[in-house]
């Protein structure tokens, strides 16, 4: 016990002391208005979470900072507002992908046939260089004119005047010539990504297994473009409820996929190379907003609609009352709050508690908590980490997309929605100690609520401890404060509260 | 041990370089079925080098490395050592922040495997069994040692790499130590980095001497106990 308190000697002083100041600062409040206050900032840090909590795991894994990772959070946000909304985005574009898919699955296995034919470093250089331009060429071609903006200019609607489905879609005739065109871009595509090299031999599929994925994978996609105009009603027929259900889960994967495609293709070839990866992440941060707004607009789209298990105009008087009014606020204290955001609270509660128990209870999670301290002894016990890191990129990205889909009804869906939380998730990071997933919690709790409290002292101004006068703060302060929490703690204990990793 | 012997692993004229370092420039090892084979040097000779090399931590530009009569090198590190490559680093490597039972079940490659050489493993540490539940970095040096030799015999490992595991410890448990490794020198073949001298001579049946990178003399053991000329020039006051 004694050694308990010697080793933890900060962290304790720490929490003395904000209990100390806060509970200094409470006393002068109604509970009311306090207790609003701290759920406010618990919806905040939950947003937070979702995006700091991959972020830590990336970092503590694979020592790569991703400065990317905002982008999956507004990615998220688009993918959860259109399956929403819009669901005529997907019909017509997820065939296109699926026929890419199967296409470079496809292509793999000659890739296995034509590297070994190509002997000498200099012609694989080559080789590299047709490809790339062969597979950029056909894809242009293949998407030259596709109508993109037709197909998001739902969010019009608000103003007036939306392209109606028919107008918006091109007829089937050409959408099959771009699919074939599609398909043939991922030749070239699957033929660079086959491995050659001894260093990355990994064994394919058998043939027949390949065939039979990519052949259902490319039924599928046809099959959606066929039945698209059916499809997009029935969707939007569905209740609120389960379009959100599936707004979350498309924006999920939509992260993931892309946090796939951030490891595979900017962070694996440069391992050990750490100043690379953290240029190339920092350029897709910008790059990732030109290309979302180039898909989906730039124009803010009115927040989107929560569900309606959030949403009847009405105030309930209990959280019991809720389960059947099903309101859009509760009473907390003879104050209403959005039960919307109880949501997003208990969304980000969720997430900490499955994920930790991920981490604590299954081989996977103990595989990373050692990848954390030590990734090559990891691997030298015969387990492959590349392939955990790409997991893990793929479970961080995921949980920040849908962080962007929650938040998308409480903030509203625009291409900067996601800078804001990109920067106090790094904060709150470095705060709770780089690497650490309960650090992570710990950091954001303690940001959310910086920045609830923040906000009312400047709207109303605070009682401090022992003074008489209200103190209101200027709206700077209360957006310097994460930062001068950030250099408090990091005084005391370099590393964070929970770092181990320097 | 007679020449006829089989070969567990032969490492043919390796070249390693690390970034723009040229680190081993020519090291050849064999390590017959069922010997202690040690290698000798002086620090920064590249002992460690060689045993990152051969697990393709440290994967080497040219030579060849062979394990069981196939050539390995240019796989990737988990490749190997999913082979039956049990690796003891310097230092330990101990998980810190994982239990001494993750730290074993985590060596698994099968589910089961450590449930089968539990006893083995108790018999051979028994103070490991009480601190089973302590997280790995709460233990002493020595037992950290133990941990990690410990945890390259959890699965079936036919070779064990194991590098200077006398390092920081006090004189009883180096004892203890060698015990144990002698002990395990009757189920698998062992390639040992040493530098106290008379450990790795009371342990070792052959030696491979490694100076600035490449492997100048190897052979049997007992014979370089008496060699006085050699000890003196390769490996100075380390005998
Ligand atoms: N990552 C690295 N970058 C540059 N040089 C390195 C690196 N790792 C090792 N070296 C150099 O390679 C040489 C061999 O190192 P190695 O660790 O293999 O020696 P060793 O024989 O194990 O020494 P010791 O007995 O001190 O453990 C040393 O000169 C060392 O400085
Ligand atoms: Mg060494």
């Amino acid at each position: 016990m004694t050694s308990f308190i010697r080793r933890n000697r900060t962290l304790l002083l720490i929490i003395a002391i904000v209990i100390v100041i806060f509970g200094g600062t409470i006393r002068t409040m109604e509970p009311k208005v306090w207790v609003s206050i701290m759920l406010s900032g618990l919806t905040l840090a939950s947003l937070y979470f979702l995006v700091a909590s991959g972020l830590s795991l990336i970092f503590g894994l694979m020592d790569v900072l991703n400065f990317a990772h905002g982008v999956l959070f507004v990615l998220g946000a688009y993918v959860g507002l259109s399956t929403f909304l819009n669901p005529r985005l997907f019909f017509n574009t997820l065939p296109v992908f699926f026929m890419l898919i199967a296409a470079v699955m496809m292509a793999q296995h000659l890739g296995r046939a034509f590297w070994p034919h190509v002997n000498s470093k200099r012609r694989q250089h080559l080789a590299n260089i047709v490809l790339l331009l062969a597979a950029g060429s056909i894809l242009y071609l293949a998407l030259r004119g596709f109508p993109i903006r037709a197909l998001n200019a739902f969010n019009i609607t608000a103003v007036g005047g939306a392209v109606t489905t028919a107008n918006a879609q091109e007829p089937m005739a050409m959408m099959f010539r771009r699919l074939l065109l599609v398909a043939l871009a991922g030749v070239p595509i699957g033929i660079l990504l086959s491995p050659r090299e001894r260093q990355e031999e990994v064994p394919l599929r058998p043939i027949w297994q390949t065939a039979l994925i990519s052949g259902s994978a490319a039924v599928i996609g046809i099959v959606l473009l066929l039945v698209r105009d059916t499809g997009e009603i029935w969707m939007l027929a569905l209740s609120p409820d389960f379009r959100f259900l599936l707004a979350i889960i498309m924006g999920t994967i939509a992260g993931a996929l892309g946090g796939v495609a951030i490891e595979t293709g900017l962070i694996r070839p440069f391992y050990g190379n750490p100043v690379t990866q953290l240029v190339l992440t920092l350029g897709l941060s910008i790059a990732g907003i030109d290309l979302i707004e180039a898909v989906f607009g730039e124009e803010a789209n009115p927040p989107m609609p929560p569900p309606t298990l959030f949403g009847q105009s009405c105030r309930s008087d209990t959280f019991i009352n809720w389960f059947s009014e099903h309101c859009q606020s509760v009473d907390v204290l003879g104050r209403a709050f959005p039960t919307y955001r109880l949501f997003i609270i208990v969304v980000g509660v969720v997430v900490f508690a499955a994920v930790g128990l991920m981490l604590r209870r299954t081989r996977l999670g103990m595989i990373i908590r050692a990848g954390v301290q030590d990734s090559e002894m990891v691997q030298a016990l015969g387990i492959n980490v590349r392939r955990i890191f790409t997991l893990v990129f793929a479970l961080g990205s995921g949980l920040a997309a849908m962080g962007g889909v929650i938040a998308a009804p409480y903030l509203g869906v625009f291409p900067g929605m996601g800078a804001i939380f990109q920067l106090q998730a790094f904060i709150a990071v470095v705060i709770g100690g780089m690497g650490s997933f309960i650090g992570a919690a710990v950091g954001t709790i303690i940001l959310g609520m910086a920045r609830a409290f923040g906000d009312h002292f400047v709207a109303a101004g605070i009682h401090l401890p022992f003074l008489d006068a209200v103190v209101k703060g200027s709206p700077a302060i209360a957006r310097a404060s994460t930062v001068l929490i950030m250099a408090l703690v990091l005084l005391i204990k370099p590393s964070g509260i929970f770092g181990k990793k320097e | 041990m007679a020449p006829s012997q089989k070969n567990v692993l032969e490492v043919r004229n390796i070249q390693t370089f690390i970034g723009q370092f040229h680190i081993l420039d020519g090291v050849s090892v064999e390590v017959p079925d069922g010997s202690i084979t040690v290698l000798l040097g002086r620090n920064g000779a590249g002992k460690t080098t060689t045993l990152k090399s051969i697990l393709g931590l440290t994967p080497p530009r040219s030579g060849a490395i062979v394990f069981n009569g196939k050539e390995i090198q240019g796989e990737p590190a988990f490749r190997t050592a999913a082979k039956g490559i049990g690796y003891v680093p310097e230092h330990r490597a101990i998980f810190r922040d994982l239990s001494v039972a993750e730290n074993l079940r985590i060596a698994e490659r099968k589910s089961g495997d450590l449930a089968r050489r539990e006893e083995f493993i108790f018999g051979l540490f028994p103070d490991l069994k009480r601190l089973i539940k302590l997280p790995g970095g709460n233990l002493s040096g020595g037992q950290q040692q133990m941990l990690a030799v410990a945890r390259a015999l959890v699965p079936d490992n036919q070779l064990l790499l194991i590098d200077e595991p006398s390092e920081g410890l006090a004189p009883v448990v180096i004892e203890q130590m060698m015990e144990a490794i002698s002990r395990l020198s009757a189920h698998t073949t062992i390639l040992l980095v040493e530098q106290n001298f008379i450990m790795a001579s009371r342990l070792a049946d052959r030696y491979t001497i490694i100076e600035t990178g490449r492997s100048v003399k190897s052979g049997m053991m007992a014979d370089l106990i008496d060699d006085e000329a050699s000890i003196q020039r390769y490996l100075g006051a380390a005998a």
